[in-house]
């Protein structure tokens, strides 16, 4: 973690103090419930803004998010003995002066996973081992890793898929306790996964399923639901920036669609519920080199400054398309190691084992 | 994980190396639901359903196999140990199945055949049934006493069908094929053949019928309304309508070869030869070779108001409830290289007690195509029996799709022989039963000849505590027919708590270079299904709704011609309203 966590001096101390005022806030949250929950997203947002200005890798900005982890702690203190004082005094001039730069701007927290960890349901199997990742709004994230090492599972825990229960940890998502919301009450909410390998339902029309699902949402924003032909209106467009032909919405959700067919299907279905948070799962496997522009252009085409998407994936060609703030690691239930799109790179030359060698 | 779907059993058998084995693979399965309330989970009955197999390797080979889909064809090594078990799933306890499987059906198919040929018929003329002489006369002599539809086919028909009857005796629980279905109740009513015609009392458009720019052939009670049908817009040479009405040259050639042997080929079904003793109509249509009917042809069955109204009290007291009896009977010929698509609709008079019982025939000559839509709609209280005899020549094709909704009792036995090579045989069956209602198919499908390709589907829905549905479909892939590739697959989603379904899914297979697959399920929703539509924003309840809708609607969805479906689609989001498993302003579509 340290190697890629001290581009600069400067940046280092930074982290320092956010990471004990945060260690502090921390202390009190245990206690109380809620409302303190918010405070920590809202100071951590404000530090990260600061980050920013100092143009200090981004990688730093993760011991921020960490830094509520216990391992945090044990780094603060080393560094805080080094450079304590002078990070003191920049930190004070910045946070008198929270200028923001127009196109580097860092939007709020839109998704805070701390320490998440998750079992199946059935087997009382652990999966994920204290999952942590904060995603800000109009930022890229991307979870590499091996294979089993639990990367559908953390998307599909954070959507509310019942297989697996969560055993400790939180997910805030938008300022509101994740786990306390039903699945359909996550995807009114602007959470949207597309599905590694997406179920098939015979005998439910794509349309059909497509026009439930948008009118569900539009009924959860308090708007009129819409009739068929004026979904038809509204999904044109959509199905032709996706090259989808319209007959596939005749036909049966994924019944019979190859794999690229499905991937397809699901970023039409994020284009319909226009998600402020996307999980995508794997959308570049399956699908030949011009499906994956047109998934992929679809993709950025939907991004604004005030949504994310976190994608998972095994390799960079995804990645090319759809540039990465952050790219993680995991490995057995756990982000290992986080940094920015170089990452990746990193992985595809090496595997994974150079990378940890690395470390 | 926690699947809701049972799989209850997967069979695929595949006979790879010459042997004289042969298998019969019935996957035992059934079950009542024991449900606290609507919607919620079904337990599996895997541990249940593994004490019916013979050995522990079985249970173990199916346990690694309840997850797999169940039509996946795969090619599998010789199965050496031979599953016999014949026994229908009982809906009650694991202990009777345990203890029907050491019964008498070590010997398979040789058992098979003898309890087929027991089952409905017993030809023991020393014990006459008296009951089955007093009705088969009581037609007799409603014939005699109405409308002259004289004619020397029909009296042949009739002729050939007596005798038969006299052979016969009524059926009773303890016939393998009536085992599950109550007839005894036709025997204490009053049923009365109707005899005359009530053409006038019946306004089609009434039906709200799909608007069909093909032709249109309307039974009334059994005999062709000249008036309501219209086949003005056939094509040449396609020859429609009453045995009366047709040349005789097209008779000699395509019904009198058909008319003999009407008895062999029902087996001595009672219900069959009932149908010949009472036909008041034999209506014909004749699709000559090379001739290609593009639009469906609509054939509408009614029964009329003649028995005693349903609506009342009168009909727990089955003494006083009369069933109007019609007899009808079509007779479908597609000759070379020809196609015809055809709908069956039988509907009746709503609030009103009958019993249609019908025969069709159907043969389909080489490279010839029949699409088969049959709808049964009729009234809650209405008896619904049914025989289909349909024989396929070479390289021919053969699709039914099958939706029941209507009639306190259905029973449809479908016959498929294969006539000829490289057939193409294709079962679709839906049906919902629901208070009260018993549906029940019994599908015979007989291979002996080489790369015929089959796949039946059969899904049942029980929607009621006394809803009850059942199913045996027998495959019977003969000696000669190498190289079938047969899947047969039934699921049944039991919503109440005690509703029952009596599955048999069976394939026999005596070839031994085949491809076959066969499976059944007793499921709730699939919890998978259920979680997807919730991911996108969709409560669990509307969820359910549109699940429970979809799973008719695979089936539905192959039903011919859009307004037909759309029908349909209301009468199944009805009926599911009707008994709170769905909200029928769903915006779901067939
Ligand atoms: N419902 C479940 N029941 C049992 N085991 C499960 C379940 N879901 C996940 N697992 C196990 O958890 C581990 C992580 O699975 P997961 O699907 O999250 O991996 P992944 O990182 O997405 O892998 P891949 O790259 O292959 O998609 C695997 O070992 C998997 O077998
Ligand atoms: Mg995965």
């Amino acid at each position: 973690m340290a190697a890629t966590m001290l581009p600069a001096v400067a940046a280092v101390t930074r982290p320092a103090i956010s990471a004990l005022q945060h260690q502090q806030q921390e202390n009190r949250i245990r206690k109380t419930d809620g409302p303190a929950a918010q405070s920590v997203c809202s100071s951590s947002t404000k530090l990260s803004t600061g980050w920013r200005l100092e143009e200090i890798g981004t990688c730093c900005r993760n011991a921020v998010k960490n830094s509520s982890s216990s391992s945090a702690s044990v780094y603060v203190s080393s560094t805080q003995q080094q450079k304590g004082r002078r990070g003191l005094a920049t930190w004070a001039t910045l946070t008198d002066a929270p200028v923001e730069s127009e196109q580097e701007k860092v939007g709020d927290v839109l998704l805070e996973v701390r320490g998440l960890c998750a079992v199946v349901e059935a087997t009382g199997k652990e999966i994920l081992r204290g999952v942590d990742l904060t995603i800000h709004q109009g930022e890229v994230h991307a979870i590499m890793g091996k294979n089993g090492s639990g990367k559908s599972t953390l998307s599909k825990v954070l959507v509310g898929h019942p297989d697996y229960v969560v055993t400790a940890g939180t997910a805030v998502y938008k300022g509101e306790n994740l786990f306390d919301k039903e699945p359909e009450e996550r995807s009114h909410a602007g959470l949207f996964l597309s599905f590694q390998s997406p179920v098939e339902i015979p005998g439910v029309s794509n349309m059909d399923f497509l026009r439930m699902a948008c009118n569900a949402r539009r009924s959860s924003l308090g708007l009129p639901e819409l009739g068929p032909l004026e979904f038809y209106g509204f999904l044109s467009p959509k199905l032709a920036a996706l090259n989808m032909d319209p007959s596939f919405l005749d036909r049966n959700v994924n019944e019979g669609f190859s794999g690229g067919e499905k991937k397809r299907n699901e970023i039409l279905q994020l284009a319909v519920l226009e998600a402020d948070m996307a999980i995508l799962d794997e959308i570049d496997s399956g699908l030949d080199v011009d499906a994956l522009r047109d998934v992929a252009s679809a993709v950025n085409g939907l991004r604004k400054s005030d949504n994310a998407v976190l994608m998972i994936t095994h390799y960079q060609r995804l990645l090319d398309y759809i540039k990465p703030t952050y790219v993680h690691i995991m490995e057995a239930g756990r982000i290992i190691k986080t940094g920015d799109s170089s990452l990746a790179l990193q992985l595809e030359a090496g595997g994974y084992q150079a990378l940890k060698d690395s470390a | 994980m926690a699947a809701l779907s049972a799989i209850a059993m997967v069979g695929n058998a595949s006979l790879g190396s010459p042997s004289n084995c042969s298998a019969v693979l019935s996957p035992p399965c059934n079950v009542s639901a024991e449900k606290q309330r609507r919607f919620s989970r079904s337990r599996c009955f895997f541990p249940f359903v593994a004490s019916v197999l013979e050995t522990k390797n079985e249970a173990e080979k199916y346990r690694k196999d309840k997850t797999r889909s169940v039509l996946n064809n795969r090619r599998r090594p010789s199965i050496t140990s031979v599953v016999t078990n014949l026994s229908w799933c009982s809906t009650s306890s694991a202990a009777e199945i345990g203890g029907r499987r050491h019964g008498a059906y070590a010997q398979g198919a040789s058992l098979r055949d003898q309890a087929e040929a027991s089952s409905v018929s017993l030809v023991s003329p020393s014990t006459p049934d008296l009951f089955l002489l007093d009705l088969a006369s009581k037609i007799e002599d409603s014939l005699a006493e109405g409308d002259d539809l004289g004619n020397d086919v029909l009296a042949r028909l009739r002729e050939e069908a007596t005798e038969a009857t006299l052979g016969c005796r009524w059926p009773t629980n303890k016939d393998e094929a009536y085992r599950f279905t109550d007839v005894k109740f036709l025997k204490l009513a009053n049923i009365v053949p109707v005899n005359s015609s009530s053409e006038s009392s019946f306004n089609p458009e009434s039906l709200n019928l799909p608007e069909s720019e093909g032709s249109r052939l309307v039974f009334i009670d059994g005999v062709l309304s000249k008036t309501l049908s219209r086949v003005d817009n056939l094509p040449e040479g396609v020859i429609v309508g009453s045995i009366s009405s047709i040349p005789q040259e097209a008779v000699r050639k395509f019904v009198l070869p058909r008319l003999s042997g009407v008895a062999e080929r029902s087996q001595r079904d009672v219900f069959a030869c009932l149908n010949g003793v009472g036909a008041r109509d034999l209506v014909v249509v004749i699709v000559p070779a090379g001739v290609k009917v593009t639009k469906p042809l609509y054939v509408l069955y009614y029964s009329s108001s003649q028995g005693s109204p349903s609506s009342s009290s009168s009909v727990a007291s089955s003494e006083n409830s009369s069933y109007a009896l019609s007899n009808p009977r079509l007779l479908v010929t597609v000759g070379k290289d020809s196609e015809l698509d055809f709908v069956e609709d039988f509907s009746g008079a709503p609030e009103s007690l009958y019993w249609s019982n019908s025969v069709c025939e159907i043969e389909i000559h080489e490279r010839g195509r029949v699409g088969h839509s049959y709808v049964q709609e009729q009234s809650r209280h209405a008896v619904h029996i049914r025989q289909t005899y349909v024989s396929q020549v070479e390289a021919s094709s053969y699709k039914l799709v099958e939706a029941v909704f209507g009639g306190r009792l259905s029973r449809h036995n479908l016959h498929i022989q294969q006539l000829g090579p490289d057939t193409v045989t294709e079962m679709s069956t839906f049906l919902l039963a629901g208070r009260k209602q018993l549906h029940d198919l019994h599908s015979k499908l007989v291979l002996d000849h080489p790369r015929g390709i089959s796949r039946q589907l059969h899904k049942c829905i029980v929607s009621d505590s006394s809803g009850h549905g059942v199913f045996d479909g027998n495959v019977r892939v003969n000696r000669l027919a190498q190289q079938t590739d047969a899947g047969q697959l039934s699921r049944n989603l039991l919503l109440a708590p005690r509703a029952t379904v009596n599955v048999k899914p069976n394939l026999q297979i005596i070839a031994n270079d085949v491809k076959c697959s066969h499976g059944a399920a007793i499921s709730d929703l699939e919890e998978e299904q259920l979680f997807y539509f919730r991911a996108r924003g969709i409560d669990a309840m509307t969820a359910r709704s549109a699940l429970v809708f979809s799973f008719g609607a695979e089936v539905l969805q192959k039903l011919e011609g859009a307004g037909l479906r759309k029908r349909v689609e209301s009468l199944v989001k009805n009926s599911l309203a009707e008994e709170g498993y769905m909200n029928p302003e769903l915006a779901v579509t067939i």
